[in-house]
């Protein structure tokens, strides 16, 4: 083949891939427009069913004819969009009469797909439209390679309690990214019993690498029934378990957590030290003004900080140790106390944050 | 003579086979990544996100010079975004208009003492404020020193780990911020992050907000929507699957800050500082073989107004393109080292010859046909057939962005906005991407003359657009 017939070759080609492109957009667009003026007024229809039945005007059935008449995508965007107005028994009741649709359990039957856009069909169903049955589903999706069908399939257990989905949950806890733990300790409140008592036999596992992220989970829960175990976690030998645990105290004003603190506060690891200090500061007990004033003279700059912001928590007394520091002999103390009590009111209250 | 011309005639055909076998793989690519993109785009339920406390905090760094006709609406819209928990850190970099003026009169600032250390140095701080309308808000004061000077200053003001950089002239749609941390949600080993970056020029804005999006009547504006479709919906998007992209655009990109207090920030001396610090993010993270993903996410959506007039447009590009020369001479140990894996492998080569050269050997093309031609060394309706080819791969490119918004995005819903895509898309090739070529070159004189000239932007403000 001489270069000229090849270039004519392309040339060719790109005329005929120039007349599909344009040829696809028209499609597109004709496609877009006939599709959404077909499914348009069903989803309107079927939104003033769903109002109708959320009144108690319209059954269950009537919900359910409207939903088999839509897309599945579109299907489940209408019952994630009202999941949240539904009160819970009627929404059951609408879940379990949606087992028996022929288009639910193509849906459901997702789950084993190799297609990830569809297991993600199937999960952000199951979130929302769960049942007892549903349970080793969502097992698979929670343990899907692809997070978003993780995410998904995670927030089921807003809706459905069982231990089993809790523990799978929670072993997955410390691979995730913090912001994903974040979301998993959002979802998994309402499930609180079981993951209490899968925490208690976590927080045995004195070795385990994930023990910090496990405590920062379980920090975030706000349980008073977890203060026993993060005080005993105080000394362990991992500055990053002594800091979760620091941080986590914080939230439980007893003797026990002040006594924890007041051992934190002067440990070796700075980010434990400062974290302490804070910790103190939220729980505002006059006893430990002392130890929060020596945490103002601490090397570590964001240690003198978090110990000048917990100090303005302490009322007269935080203030007058850091009036005192101000024009103490100690530079450091003098410069954070100086920064600190500069600080306007709405200025702290974002710090304190 | 002839076997000269002959010579360079083949090296510059196999040049432009290459790159375009390279521009077809990254089209090829972009297609499964937009259909995933788009899907969970889709799919996903922003409003239980949004109430959830699994958001990470976000710092929204804002360098101001001279930007007095933008700053409050931008700063009011970046204020108003849809996301829970963030602060706007604007820096005013030592401005000589009314920037700083303005901002304190409209957000009532008051004046508060530092309270965080000098992480990265910077020109000198003179005052931190705060505003008492707006307590998400902390306005930096402080000598000029740049760009990338404000954006380190910004930095170490900011209190939350991630951050993300964006233009005092950017308007950011509501939603963006919340879309821009998907990919923190679904993988744990997200160091940056970029959006999209769209043309504002031609669109209805209110409030700081583009509330009808419009492709510009006027043919430079207009064809700079298709550049920049065809740069973020194929070019980024095909980079996600080949290793991640170099550059994360500076007016909307998000980020690690622990990286960057790594990296030691921005590089006040960088004449184009995102792709300098993308480079040197890949450099720190690829050396230390930590783990990680620069991704590419087309919804969330930035828009800037691009220059109209050919002046400050050829200052703009001959500036991006000696940041690209700078970025590769300074990088050049990266270059086919196995050690920097794809980057150095795939990416900086790609940058190197496709990118920083191909405006010379284009130029070469041109010259090499024009003496072929006058010596008769080559035939005539070949050479026109082979600029057919040429300029129909690059027409073709364009056209197949515009495909790629119209079956995703699709911001454009007029009938009438289409069709001046694929116009401008079509005539594109003609002049306007010799104008390009040219400016390009102008680059590589001024870095051989080591000039350090930043170019200035003119802008219209967003405030009196109907």
């Amino acid at each position: 083949m001489t270069s000229r017939q090849f270039l004519l070759i392309v040339a060719g080609a790109q005329g005929a891939l120039l007349i599909a492109l344009v040829t696809l957009i028209i499609l597109n667009r004709w496609i877009r427009l006939r599709r959404s003026a077909k499914v348009d007024p069903r989803r309107i229809e079927l939104d003033a069913v769903m109002l109708r039945w959320a009144l108690g005007q319209a059954d269950a059935e009537e919900v359910q004819r409207g939903l088999a008449r839509l897309p599945v995508s579109v299907a489940i965007d209408a019952l994630v969009t009202w999941s949240a107005r539904v009160p819970g028994e009627r929404w059951q009741e609408l879940s379990r009469g949606l087992e028996t649709r022929w288009w639910a359990r193509v849906v459901r039957a997702d789950a084993r797909s190799a297609r990830w856009w569809k297991r993600l069909e199937c999960a952000r169903f199951l979130a929302v439209a769960p049942t007892s049955h549903d349970i080793g589903r969502l097992l698979r999706l929670l343990r899907d390679r692809h997070p978003a069908v993780q995410l998904a399939a995670a927030t089921t257990l807003e809706r459905i309690d069982s231990p089993m989905l809790v523990a799978a949950a929670l072993d997955q806890l410390p691979h995730l990214g913090p912001t994903v733990q974040a979301y998993y300790a959002s979802v998994l409140k309402r499930a609180r019993p079981a993951v209490l008592r899968h925490l208690a036999q976590l927080f045995r596992r004195l070795n385990d690498p994930r023990l910090p992220r496990i405590i920062e989970f379980a920090g975030r829960l706000d349980e008073p029934v977890l203060r026993e175990p993060f005080t005993t976690l105080a000394t362990h030998p991992d500055a990053e378990v002594r800091t979760q645990v620091a941080r986590a105290l914080g939230k439980f004003p007893h003797r026990e957590s002040v006594a924890a603190l007041g051992y934190l506060v002067h440990d070796e690891a700075w980010p434990v030290r400062a974290q302490a200090a804070r910790s103190l500061g939220m729980i505002g007990d006059p006893t430990t003004v002392p130890a929060v004033r020596e945490a103002l003279r601490d090397p570590e700059w964001w240690v003198r900080l978090r110990a000048g912001l917990a100090l303005t928590r302490f009322s007269t007394a935080g203030r007058n140790v850091l009036l005192e520091a101000e024009v103490g002999p100690h530079a450091e103390a003098r410069d954070m106390a100086a920064l600190i009590l500069g600080l306007s009111t709405q200025a702290l209250s974002e710090y304190a944050a | 003579m002839n076997a000269l011309i002959h010579t360079t005639d083949v090296v510059i055909l196999s040049y432009f086979l290459v790159l375009n076998t390279f521009y077809a793989l990254l089209l090829v690519l972009a297609i499964p990544e937009i259909w995933e993109q788009t899907r969970l785009a889709e799919d996903e339920d922003f409003q239980r996100l949004m109430q959830s406390d699994a958001l990470p905090p976000i710092t929204i760094l804002v360098p101001a010079y001279n930007e007095s006709a933008t700053i409050e609406t931008s700063v009011t819209a970046i204020l108003t975004l849809e996301y829970r928990n963030f602060e706007v850190v604007v820096v005013n970099d030592g401005s000589k208009d009314e920037t700083l003026e303005r901002m304190r009169h409209t957000f009532e600032l008051y004046e508060v003492p530092r309270t965080y250390p000098e992480a990265i140095p910077t020109r000198p701080v003179r005052a931190v404020y705060r505003s008492r309308t707006r307590t998400r808000l902390l306005v930096v004061d402080k000598e000029n020193g740049g760009k990338a000077d404000s954006l380190n200053a910004a930095i170490n003001a900011s209190r939350f780990p991630l951050v993300i950089a964006v233009d005092a002239d950017t308007l950011i749609e509501p939603d963006a911020l919340l879309r821009l941390t998907r990919p923190f949600l679904l993988g744990a080993r997200i160091a940056a992050v970029g959006g999209t970056v769209r043309v504002a020029n031609g669109c209805t804005v209110r409030d700081g907000r583009v509330t009808d999006a419009r492709v510009p009547r006027r043919f430079l504006p207009g064809i700079q929507v298709v550049e920049y479709l065809r740069a973020f919906l194929f070019g980024r998007l095909g980079w996600n699957r080949l290793g991640g992209s170099l550059v994360i655009s500076g007016a909307f990109g998000l980020f690690r800050k622990d990286y960057l207090h790594a990296i030691g920030g921005y590089h006040p001396a960088s004449v184009v500082e995102d792709l300098d610090l993308v480079v040197r993010l890949h450099r720190y993270l690829q050396e230390r073989k930590i783990r990680y993903e620069i991704a590419f996410i087309p919804d969330p959506v930035a828009w800037t107004e691009v220059p109209e007039s050919g002046r400050i447009l050829s200052r703009q590009r001959e500036r991006w393109h000696r940041g690209l020369i700078a970025a590769m001479w300074q990088y050049k140990g990266m270059l086919f080292n196995p050690r920097y894996g794809r980057v150095g492998l795939i990416a900086m080569p790609f940058f190197t010859f496709g990118e920083m050269l191909a405006p010379l050997v284009e130029v070469l093309g041109y010259v090499v046909t024009i003496v072929g031609l006058a010596y008769g060394a080559i035939d005539t309706s070949f050479a026109l057939l082979f600029l057919l080819v040429a300029w129909g791969y690059g027409m073709l490119l364009s056209i197949w962005a515009v495909v790629l918004d119209e079956v995703s995005f699709r911001r454009y819903g007029r009938l009438g906005d289409l069709v001046r895509l694929l116009v401008y898309a079509t005539f594109e090739t003609f002049g306007y991407r010799q104008r390009t070529v040219w400016w390009r070159l102008k680059a590589f004189v001024n870095v051989w003359k080591r000039r350090q000239v930043w170019g200035e932007m003119v802008r219209k403000g967003f405030a009196s657009t109907p």
